[in-house]
């Protein structure tokens, strides 16, 4: 029996939002599956069946967790990082455009640099501590960015394409840093490795 | 069981579901019983979720299988009734069933 991958984004995002107690084994069970709908249906039926039970799966699970209270605890870590970061992102922000590159130009080229990594650096705290504070400070700073736009905070004339980058690498940022650096569980060996 | 407390609907078709499946079944087994007995399409997430849930009760058991090449190197997590779970399915049956009693004689009056 052939076996086929299952699609590398829906594990991607269980792995993520799964907790740790019952990941492999629900993993397990849906590539398990998904191998038998391969084999009895075709790949993509199989995929589009992967797809439509890892999002009601991720509904259900965000669910029984905000019913159990657990965000509670994540919120305020996501809280704890996004002040320490931010604060430290600021002094940052203030140092380069005072003492290291004074010209608006040089600023608009740094200010995405130090914003990512602020944001990376903060989704590796954040996931290290609790997984569940990695994905509310990734909403944390999408709405600062999103909130920063709306009352035109910076200043420098910027093109739309500048400000979007700001609203979507951000969030990604914070969510795929931990997951690039093997902060994230790896994935359990696959067989024949 | 605490005094008046009932199983939810999708508790109480799990505990159905691993009383017929005696001896131990894994999530996805679990979720095609359900699937092939009522229609009622559940994904795996929302089973495990349950199934955790009634493990913290007392009502289910679970014990780690051998990880197969089929499910990518990962092992199976088989869940089995206990006898609190039994109980909990004859306690929400008998109040059930009390309750239709109640409104076949609300429907000959």
């Amino acid at each position: 029996m052939r076996h086929e991958s299952p699609p590398v984004l829906v594990c991607w995002l269980l792995e993520s939002v799964v907790p740790a107690r019952y990941r492999e084994a629900m993993l397990g069970d849906l590539i398990e599956e998904y191998n038998l709908r391969a084999e009895s249906a075709s790949p993509p039926i199989a995929a589009r069946w992967i797809w439509s039970q890892a999002c009601r799966s991720v509904a259900s699970i965000a669910w029984s967790w905000l019913c159990s209270g657990n965000w509670l605890i994540s919120m305020s870590i996501a809280a704890g990082v996004y002040i320490v970061v931010g604060t430290l992102k600021l002094a940052v922000d203030l140092s380069i455009s005072r003492l290291v590159a004074p010209q608006q130009a040089t600023q608009v080229v740094l200010a995405p640099v130090v914003f990512l990594s602020a944001a990376a650096i903060g989704g590796c705290v954040a996931a290290r501590v609790r997984r569940g504070a990695m994905i509310f400070l990734a909403l944390m700073v999408m709405i600062t960015v999103a909130v920063s736009i709306e009352r035109k905070v910076c200043t420098i004339p910027v093109p739309w394409w500048y400000e979007l980058g700001f609203l979507t690498l951000g969030p990604l940022a914070v969510l795929i840093t931990p997951a690039l650096t093997g902060l994230l569980v790896p994935r359990a060996a696959q067989p024949g490795k | 069981m605490k005094r008046g407390e009932l199983l939810g609907s999708l508790e109480h078709i799990i505990l159905l579901a691993l009383a017929r499946l005696d001896g131990g079944a894994h999530g996805m087994i679990v979720r095609r019983e359900i699937e092939k007995r009522t229609g009622r399409s559940i994904s795996i997430g929302a089973a495990y979720a349950t199934l955790e849930r009634l493990e913290a009760k007392g009502y289910v058991s679970s014990f780690t299988g051998e990880p197969t090449a089929e499910r990518g190197g990962r092992a199976k997590r088989l869940f089995r009734i206990e006898a609190a779970g039994k109980r909990a399915l004859q306690v929400s049956e008998q109040t059930i069933r009390s309750m239709t009693g109640l409104r076949s004689r609300w429907e000959n009056l």
